[in-house]
């Protein structure tokens, strides 16, 4: 368990639905078995409808969250406008493959709508940079094989936004209560065209 | 301490005295004075071995030769092995494991002819199936690697069970076992099973094949492996068993072979100029 | 050249037990014999209240290599006969093939000659702690499988055991085991034991009740294990090509089978 991606623990996933998308994530932070917080969230807003998970190793995680907030501010006084999901996407992908050989320990997740097109817009990357775009959901975190058995059993297409929430946090929770590194709270974000809900839900505290 | 890391952990003549051999094995008491050792690895070594299965018998075929790590070593090795008119053993990995295994089963072959006569129809009933064989084997392989001591081969078994139907199964040197309508052991697990399932995808497609085309297939699979394989070669043996018995060729060379397709070759594969 | 001449020389080591034979085989050594090796898939178990269901599916790997199709990982235990006819306990095995076969055999044998000199079947309770000893006995060289047992028990409810693979072993109303066991067992955590479900009509906070689980009838159970199966094929690799199902009520073992994906 000496990966760098294993050893604080974390969990985040996001999910598309009909004309919304949700994105969560656990609250542990940890030092191997030992729980130090559980107050450690890894989502990061981004603007009025974008939004970054980051899970993997925790210095990096708050690094990488501090690096995207200056390049998002500068994004923001060149053009004085928001940041959409897809242009964020490109950002991130192309940030972490300038550090290609000594890479970022983290597994960004990002979701969020575009503002033109109104469209429901996720994608995961791997440490260095390689976008996934999914229609369906991401998972990354140590808990991510959990995920992609629950996200493949309880998601389906066009699901409505309170309908997509309890999808999301159920996925996140029953995933999160299968592993010992993830857990405790969860943050849940569901995006619509013009509103976002942020829940905070309490899980298993152990 | 000392600089000799196979010295770590083992009792000091000069404290201990020199180990007394006769707690050893009895074979290897009086002989070496060493402890039992076991294979680490294959020396003289046979490739892929691939069979088919179609709608009255089983198609199975290895090259004959037999390797010395790189060196072409042995060129007239037969690798199939028939067994009682009825079965066809295809062995790949160690060929001098492979000659233990066909002592073993020349024994009891014989056993199996004492007990229950041979040469006519009636005792022939009795005789082992392919089925009966590759338990038997399977059991033979398991032990093996139980003891750490195993036999370093793939085998492939073929010929039919007791109730008539075409039967092909495998055995390794852990034990494991499976069946399929065609198997392939080695480089042709890599090579030669993706052309076979084409051929022949499920147990339903199988049971609708016909000798010639099973034989066809068997045959292309080998010269494929022949050109990618560098542990190959173009001579082999061939085995048809159906309820007529086995017809066995260990002379088959390669036909209709072409290398134009090596002229395009550049580099690894992906360059161009 | 002060420091080499510090070493002792290989003339003053002091000898010790197989010297000769160790220098014969202290070059570095191309191959080891590793006993083991995985052969993927993964199997599942739920308990009703009068039936268990036993699903398996029926991929052989090793490594990226596809061995067979159709390897079955479920075996029915005792029963007369080639196909055990009238047997009522079912054992599952995943991890190394060759020995889930070996122990299925040895339990299987045990199970019959349990018939043969007490002239009745052995109860599931029996054959779950018989098969923990199995296991422990081979504590030190361990078989490489893990697995899950079910059958009816006394009172007619269904039973269901799962094992580590040195015997350690629970009663459990569900149970996946294998590769995709990390997928499946959340899945099932929510969907049969109604983990993190709360009673809607409770109140806010800490007034939420949480959701009962209650045993499930068979088309529901059915429908979960095909659920959780077809989603484990989308994600993990060692998973799919057919659906192996036994169903085991007092009436004894109804096996389905159903074709997975087979990429």
């Amino acid at each position: 368990m000496s990966s760098p991606f294993a050893i604080n623990g974390g969990a985040c996933v996001a999910m598309v639905g009909k004309d919304c998308v949700a994105i969560a994530c656990d609250l542990r932070l940890g030092l191997q078995a030992l729980t130090v917080s559980n107050d450690f969230p890894k989502i990061f807003p981004f603007g009025s409808s974008t939004y970054l998970g980051l899970t993997g190793l925790a210095t990096d995680v708050a690094t990488v969250s501090e690096l995207f907030r200056f390049k998002v501010n500068m994004y923001r006084l060149r053009e004085e406008r928001d940041i959409g999901p897809q242009t964020f996407a490109n950002l991130v992908s192309s940030s972490l493959y300038e550090r290609r050989f000594g890479p970022w320990f983290v597994s960004p997740v990002v979701a969020g709508i575009n503002e033109k097109t109104g469209k429901p817009f996720i994608c995961g990357f791997d440490s260095i940079g390689c976008i996934d775009f999914a229609k369906d959901f991401i998972v990354s975190g140590t808990a991510s094989d959990q995920l992609f058995g629950t996200c493949e059993g309880l998601w389906e297409p066009d699901l409505e936004p309170e309908d997509l929430f309890e999808t999301i946090s159920q996925a996140l929770l029953n995933a999160v209560d299968r592993d010992a590194l993830s857990g405790w709270g969860a943050h849940v974000y569901i995006i619509e065209k013009d509103k976002v809900t942020k829940r905070l839900l309490k899980g298993r505290q152990d | 301490m000392n600089h000799f890391p196979e010295a770590w952990g083992r009792p000091r003549d000069d404290i201990y005295g020199s180990y007394n051999p006769q707690f050893l094995p009895n074979s290897h008491a009086q002989q070496s004075g060493h402890p039992t050792t076991h294979t680490q690895s294959p020396i003289v070594t046979g490739t892929s071995v691939i069979a088919v299965k179609y709608k009255d018998g089983v198609v199975i075929a290895a090259d004959n030769l037999a390797s010395y790590g790189s060196l072409a070593r042995f060129t007239d090795v037969h690798r199939l092995k028939p067994f009682n008119k009825k079965a066809v053993v295809g062995f790949g990995g160690d060929v001098s494991d492979m000659q233990y295994l066909d002592r073993l089963l020349n024994s009891l072959d014989v056993k199996e002819n004492y007990s229950h006569g041979h040469d006519d129809a009636e005792s022939d009933k009795a005789l082992m199936s392919a089925k009966n064989l590759h338990t038997y084997l399977s059991k033979v392989m398991y032990k093996r690697r139980s003891d750490f001591n195993p036999l370093w081969n793939a085998l492939l078994v073929c010929g039919l069970s007791e109730d008539g139907t075409p039967f092909l199964a495998s055995v390794d040197l852990l034990g494991t076992t499976f069946s399929a309508p065609t198997l392939a052991t080695g480089f042709g697990a890599h090579l030669a099973q993706p052309i076979l399932r084409r051929v022949v995808p499920d147990e339903a497609a199988s049971k609708a094949l016909d000798k010639e085309a099973a034989v066809a297939a068997v045959k292309e699979c080998m010269k494929v492996l022949f050109y990618r394989d560098a542990r190959s070669m173009n001579e082999y043996s061939i085995a048809v068993v159906d309820k007529s018995g086995v017809d066995l060729k260990q002379k088959e060379k390669l036909e209709g072979q072409s290398w134009a397709f090596a002229e395009q070759i550049k580099g690894y594969g992906t360059q161009t100029v | 050249m002060a420091s080499i001449s510090s070493f002792a020389m290989p003339s003053e080591a002091p000898t010790y037990s197989f010297a000769a034979a160790q220098s014969a085989s202290g070059q570095p050594r191309q191959h080891g014999f590793y006993p083991y090796t995985d052969n993927g898939g993964s199997t599942l178990g739920i308990s009703g209240d009068s039936f268990t269901i036993l699903a398996g599916d029926t991929r052989s790997t090793s490594g990226y290599n596809i061995n067979t199709r159709y390897a079955p990982k479920l075996f029915k235990l005792g029963g007369s006969g080639p196909n055990h006819e009238g047997s009522k306990i079912v054992l599952s095995v995943v991890g190394f093939a060759a020995d889930g076969n070996a122990l299925q055999e040895r339990l299987d044998t045990i199970v019959k000659m349990y018939k043969y000199q007490h002239g009745k079947d052995i109860s599931v309770h029996a054959c779950a702690q018989r098969l923990s000893h199995i296991l422990y006995n081979k504590r030190f060289f361990p078989y490489y499988v893990h697995a899950i047992l079910g059958g009816i028990d006394e009172e007619g409810k269904g039973a269901l055991y799962s094992y580590d693979p040195v015997g350690s072993y629970e009663r459990e109303q569900c149970r996946a085991a294998g590769a995709a066991a990390s997928l499946i067992m959340p899945f099932l955590d929510n969907q049969v034991n109604l983990k993190n479900q709360y009673d809607p009509n409770s109140g806010p906070g800490l007034e939420k009740v949480q959701r009962v689980p209650k045993p499930l009838d068979r088309t529901t159970v059915e429908e979960i294990v095909r659920d959780a199966f077809t989603s484990a094929v989308e994600r993990h690799i060692e998973v799919g090509d057919g659906l192996q199902m036994m169903i085991i009520t007092k009436d004894g073992i109804e096996e389905v089978y159903t074709p997975l994906k087979q990429d």
